[in-house]
């Protein structure tokens, strides 16, 4: 048997294990219902809100709020990533304010996006999109920066036009950094769409996740959490996926 | 003066303009004056932008008097008990899962997708268990902490080159041995910045988790301000916040430094986490 498929098998074994014991503590009585949900409960709400249409929906909201944010940190990200890239000056004095900001816990001024866009979706995705803009746009320099001159080279002794030598050098070749920082932004986006929907209580899975816990659903706040975790997964899963075709 | 000097004073200000740390400064600047024009004159959306000489009013207020030292006193509580909770987790796990490579290949995954569900969302749970107190968001900056504090470690733990190892074997040093003058220096750099990113993360989680529900803490003290519509207050407790979490930040970088060189690669592992 190949190893990556032993740890595997030992993984699905570990998981199914902790959940098998958690079940068994909430049946046996060892953890009050009141604060635990078994597996089994918690799924089973899952899936009758799948089944309903409730949980589709939700999750069609929090879709639409990530692929929103992305679209915006996309467009703002690669255009200031370019410039900050052309010209030296102005990339080598925003950087630092950037990373600055960036890791700093912006996420605590969520109360100005409320004044601004209300309690609505938009507050979500304006400042979720920030949280995808940093990596896009320090992705998009670093990769122009460090595209490989001798390529640069043989495009200007092939006389390439400026557009040319753009679009067949130096846009292939920075296309794998700039693809990570997509990977990044995603990451950051989808966390941020999801722990917003829960603090502010708009929009979708986390939403209802916040929902639940105020009406002391225990059985719902447990379906939301694994819904949330899976949705998360799904889309690392599918984000590493596309970033290695992509450097391939 | 002479026009001479006034032509070579403006001729350093221009060249200074034209460096990095002027573009800075000069931005700087003009975002603050435009911000203080805006305030002055109410002339767009007046309640929202405060005058920035206000805001340092507040500022001020905050540094002077004790009106926020018992929401300082509570975020300490739950950011530095949220950090020392995730890194007795976090660095013993790390090093356990780090230490064998059927470990690693088995946990590192289970580890990695669940570093990106946000920790925010595990606070019900936490409420439910723990109450509406403290003690609910120690936990949530306990669990945010936990996961790049247990991946940097596990990173660090990988890098040991096997090479060292079998010399130690060879030359006949014991387990205590291997573990304090191989393992140790190298995983202590990776371990403390896992240290530096948790408490990045413990801070994010747990003001985050006040500002749902609490009953102190900075972040509790946000929604207050926000729901009072005290704007050059809020503003002046989040430029409070990030001073505070920028000097934390630089401190412990700081620290580590002084103690020991920070690996190289560190930096770009935290930047996926």
């Amino acid at each position: 048997m190949k190893e990556s498929t032993k740890a595997a098998l030992w993984r699905a074994l570990l998981i199914l294990g902790g959940l098998g014991f958690i079940e068994a503590s909430v049946r046996l009585g060892w953890i009050d219902p009141f604060f635990l949900a078994s597996p089994v409960q918690a799924i089973g709400v899952l899936w009758s809100q799948l089944v309903s249409g409730n949980a589709l929906y939700l999750i069609l909201v929090t879709l639409y709020e990530i692929a929103a944010a992305l679209l915006i940190s996309t467009v703002v990200g690669l255009l200031v990533g370019f410039v900050l890239w052309r010209y030296q000056l102005i990339g080598a004095s925003y950087e630092l304010f950037l990373a600055a900001l960036f890791s700093s816990p912006v996420i605590l001024a969520y109360p100005v996006f409320l004044v601004f866009f209300g309690r609505t979706s938009a507050a979500v995705i304006v400042l979720s999109s920030f949280f995808g803009l940093v990596p896009i746009i320090m992705n998009t320099k670093s990769a122009f920066q460090h595209v490989n001159p001798i390529l640069v080279q043989v495009g200007a002794s092939m006389n390439l036009s400026r557009q040319r030598m753009f679009r067949h050098i130096l846009l292939p070749a920075a296309a794998p950094t700039i693809f990570s920082g997509f990977r990044l932004g995603l990451t950051y986006i989808l966390k941020s769409v999801l722990g917003l929907e829960y603090v502010i209580q708009v929009g979708g899975v986390g939403m209802w996740l916040s929902d639940a816990a105020f009406r002391f659903e225990v059985g719902e706040v447990y379906a939301g959490l694994v819904g949330t975790t899976l949705l998360s997964i799904l889309f690392l899963f599918m984000i590493n996926h596309a970033e290695m075709k992509v450097r391939k | 003066m002479n026009i001479t000097g006034v032509r070579d004073a403006a001729g350093a200000v221009a060249a200074g303009a034209q460096t990095p740390a002027g573009v800075q400064t000069l931005t700087a600047l003009a975002f603050l004056i435009a911000w203080q024009l805006i305030g002055m004159t109410g002339s767009i959306l007046s309640e929202l932008f405060p005058p920035i000489t206000e805001i340092i009013k507040s500022l001020w207020h905050y540094l002077t008097t004790p009106i926020l030292i018992p929401h300082l006193y509570a975020s300490l509580y739950e950011v530095l008990g949220g950090l020392l909770v995730g890194s007795l987790f976090g660095i013993p796990l790390g090093i356990l899962f780090g230490s064998r490579r059927s470990f690693m290949q088995v946990m590192e995954p289970i580890i990695l997708y669940l570093a990106v569900v946000p920790k925010i969302i595990v606070f019900p749970v936490f409420i439910l268990f723990l109450g509406i107190g403290t003690h609910s968001k120690l936990a949530v900056a306990a669990i945010a902490a936990f996961f790049p504090i247990a991946l940097l470690t596990i990173t660090g733990m990988r890098e040991v080159r096997p090479v060292f190892l079998d010399v130690a074997r060879t030359l006949g040093a014991s387990t205590l041995k291997i573990a304090t003058r191989i393992y140790l220096p190298a995983i202590a750099g990776y371990v403390f910045t896992g240290l530096r990113i948790g408490l990045g993360a413990a801070v994010t989680g747990a003001l985050l988790a006040e500002t749902k529900i609490a009953r102190a803490g900075l972040g509790f003290m946000i929604v207050e301000y926000y729901g009072q519509f005290r704007m050059a207050d809020m503003y002046a407790l989040l430029l409070f916040i990030f001073i505070l979490a920028a000097l934390a930040n630089w401190g412990m970088k700081a620290l580590f430094s002084l103690l020991l060189p920070l690996p190289r690669s560190s930096e770009n592992v935290a930047a996926f986490i």
